[in-house]
């Protein structure tokens, strides 16, 4: 029972965080709002029996890839007016959502990891090697395959951020 | 995980376009020499074309739970790979005016061939995501390639976010199927559906029909079609109307008529089925009725041309509907590069836009009589006139629906028949514009020996092609039997 609350618990967290997203005026808070709803879904995979998959999550979409997010969006407001908006950004009405949120889930993995082992689908842990077994063995081929789908991304997308000096 | 030495063969046509993508890459990063990296692309996919003989030899092959490499994996394969080397000819005369870097479109386009490959062998929903995938995000690059254009960004826009969406959808409903049955394999799920259609299964084999039918642009999910290959360089709009449609509509008709069968046995499903190809053959042929861009009239029409398709997977079964629909999509196939290819021998990637609006075919027979020959055959073709390649594809699906014998067979027949002719007058509008008199001024014109050049000699072939489809069919017929086996089965 008490990882199905935290399932619960966690999902509720998620939707709630991932509607302030969409609904945000302010790239930043729209920003906090992203992080926290991938750490619920970290959560999530946490309370389901695969801390692996929370680890990654947590390292990988909330860490990496939003933190450059966030210094890109605060990069682009370059400007006469950059000071008075970084004294906006720190007002509580900025970050009080996502830190009441970002709490919740914290005492939330607190209990967690006190308790007995009970998830909901899985019987058992799922951990790196069986992630590493599954991803080197059946599905050899698609992580072969997902690395020219980086490479394809990666021209495509170093090729249409060229500046066009076509109007000069 | 191990591989035998058959295994590895049957694979050898995406291992083949996997590596020349990489080559083509090195080279690209050892020289900027556009011929030499066009000849090592070139090669490339020709030796893949090749090895889909010996990747036959070995019979079928299940290659990992992801792939299996069968007659009719075969058989679509060769089609993207031809389709593929044909949009690749198509660019190496196309880009040669372009001021930027030419030679990252081999490299996008071999990884999208190679993603169209993944697709074709995919028994398996991973497969299929990452296939289209490969195929969907090289795609973004290639549409939005010409980015001096003012229409290429917008169009490279609308494909990124709408394809982003439909992806996500797709995804959305594999997830649920997955709840319910714990298996991602198509033939571990197959059997299930058609016993256990709860509504959560609907509503996820739904959204998986969904993301689908937006990547083939059917109705209601066609609205970024004519954006996109009005936007797109011709050559990719050759590739996206071929190729990629070839690709998706394989892993489809592989899901629903090979593995689940039980699927379109669901009164829901067929009749959502239905619906969307008799809305697909009417709004694609009405909407291209007041278009004066050829690229847009050219998108409209695939949009009615996989309509028919849908009738064709709906209405034939597993055996008549693989033979009909293969030979459809190659007729398809040859058709569609045939006239895009007129318009892209007409246009330089240098130039602000492509010559694709009817004014600039105007008087084209004065001009360049034998190219106005080769649009007016392909053109005849799409319309599916007797003795061009169309009318034996649309044999095919009227057949079907005749011999279906239910009121939506007939719902479907009614439409492709007001749909065809409906059709005929828009295809006829661009070919009388070839045969009106000569203007003054002409802003776009084909090389005088366009001819000798390799793309001029592909255009050719390919409506040689389709005479020859149209007159003799046997051929054909007797080419897809080799995909046919594999439904039989």
């Amino acid at each position: 029972m008490g990882t199905a609350l935290a399932f619960y618990l966690a999902s509720a967290i998620a939707v709630i965080a991932s509607a302030r997203v969409i609904t945000s005026a302010n790239p930043v808070h729209a920003l906090l709002y992203l992080v926290v709803s991938l750490l619920a879904v970290a959560m999530i995979f946490f309370s389901l029996g695969a801390p692996f998959a929370a680890a990654l999550e947590m390292i990988v979409y909330a860490g990496a890839i939003m933190v450059l997010f966030v210094f890109v969006v605060m990069m682009l407001n370059l400007g006469s007016a950059v000071i008075e908006q970084e004294k906006q950004w720190l007002s509580p009405r900025a970050w009080a959502g996502p830190a009441i949120l970002s709490l919740m889930l914290l005492v939330e993995l607190f209990r967690s990891i006190g308790m007995e082992s009970d998830h909901m689908v899985n019987t058992a842990t799922i951990g790196p090697k069986a992630v590493g077994v599954s991803l080197f063995g059946p599905y050899v081929l698609a992580v072969e395959l997902a690395s020219m789908l980086l490479l394809s991304a990666m021209v495509a997308a170093w090729h249409l951020g060229r500046p066009n000096d076509h109007k000069e | 995980m191990t591989f035998t030495v058959q295994q590895f063969q049957a694979l050898l046509p995406l291992v083949i376009t996997c590596a020349t993508s990489v080559l083509v890459m090195l080279s690209i990063a050892w020289r900027r020499h556009h011929a030499f990296n066009t000849l090592v692309c070139m090669l490339g996919l020709n030796a893949a074309l090749v090895s889909v003989y010996f990747a036959a030899q070995v019979g079928p092959q299940a290659v990992t739970p992801l792939f299996i490499v069968d007659g009719y994996s075969l058989f679509f394969t060769g089609l993207i790979l031809a389709a593929g080397l044909a949009s690749v000819t198509l660019i190496n005369t196309y880009i040669d005016s372009f001021k930027y870097n030419r030679e990252e479109m081999y490299l996008l386009m071999t990884i999208a061939t190679a993603g169209g490959i993944v697709m074709a062998s995919a028994h398996h929903f991973a497969s299929l995501f990452i296939g289209l995938e490969l195929l969907s995000v090289s795609l973004f690059g290639l549409v939005g390639y010409s980015f001096h254009r003012p229409r290429a960004l917008e169009a490279a826009i609308k494909y990124l976010v709408l394809s982003a969406t439909a992806s996500a959808v797709l995804l959305f409903g594999i997830a649920l199927i997955y709840s319910q049955f714990g298996s991602l394999a198509f033939s571990e799920i197959g059997p299930q559906l058609h016993e256990d259609a709860r509504p959560i299964v609907l509503i996820g084999l739904a959204m998986l029909l969904i993301g689908l039918a937006f990547k083939l642009s059917l109705a209601p999910f066609h609205l970024w079609t004519p954006d996109v290959y009005e936007g797109a360089p011709a050559p990719v709009g050759a590739f996206l109307a071929t190729a990629a449609k070839v690709a998706v509509f394989a892993v489809t008709v592989r899901f629903l008529l090979l593995e689940a069968i039980g699927a379109l046995q669901i009164p829901a499903i067929f009749h959502t089925l239905a619906a969307i190809a008799i809305a697909s053959i009417l709004v694609g042929n009405l909407l291209a009725l007041r278009q004066n861009n050829i690229k847009r009239i050219l998108g409209y029409s695939s949009i009615a041309h996989f309509g028919y398709l849908l009738v064709l997977l709906l209405t034939g079964g597993p055996v008549f509907g693989v033979e009909g629909f293969a030979a459809y999509l190659t007729i398809y196939v040859v058709t569609s590069l045939s006239s895009f290819g007129v318009v892209t021998l007409m246009s330089k990637c240098g130039q602000d836009r492509d010559a694709d609006q009817l004014h600039d075919l105007r008087g084209l027979f004065w001009r360049r009589p034998y190219l106005a020959t080769l649009m007016t055959v392909s053109l005849l073709s799409l319309g599916g006139i007797p003795l061009t390649a169309g009318f034996i594809g649309k044999f095919y699906v009227i057949v079907a629906a005749m011999t279906f014998q239910s009121s939506w067979g007939w719902a479907m027949l009614a439409a492709i028949v007001a749909g065809s002719a409906v059709g005929i007058y828009f295809y006829l509008r661009v070919m009388v514009n070839l045969y009106l008199a000569k203007p003054g001024m002409h802003k776009f014109e084909a090389q005088l020996g366009w001819g000798q050049h390799t793309s001029g000699l592909m255009v050719l072939c390919a409506s040689a092609l389709v005479v020859y489809i149209g007159v003799y069919p046997e051929t054909l017929m007797q080419l897809v039997q080799i995909a046919k086996a594999a439904g039989v089965q």
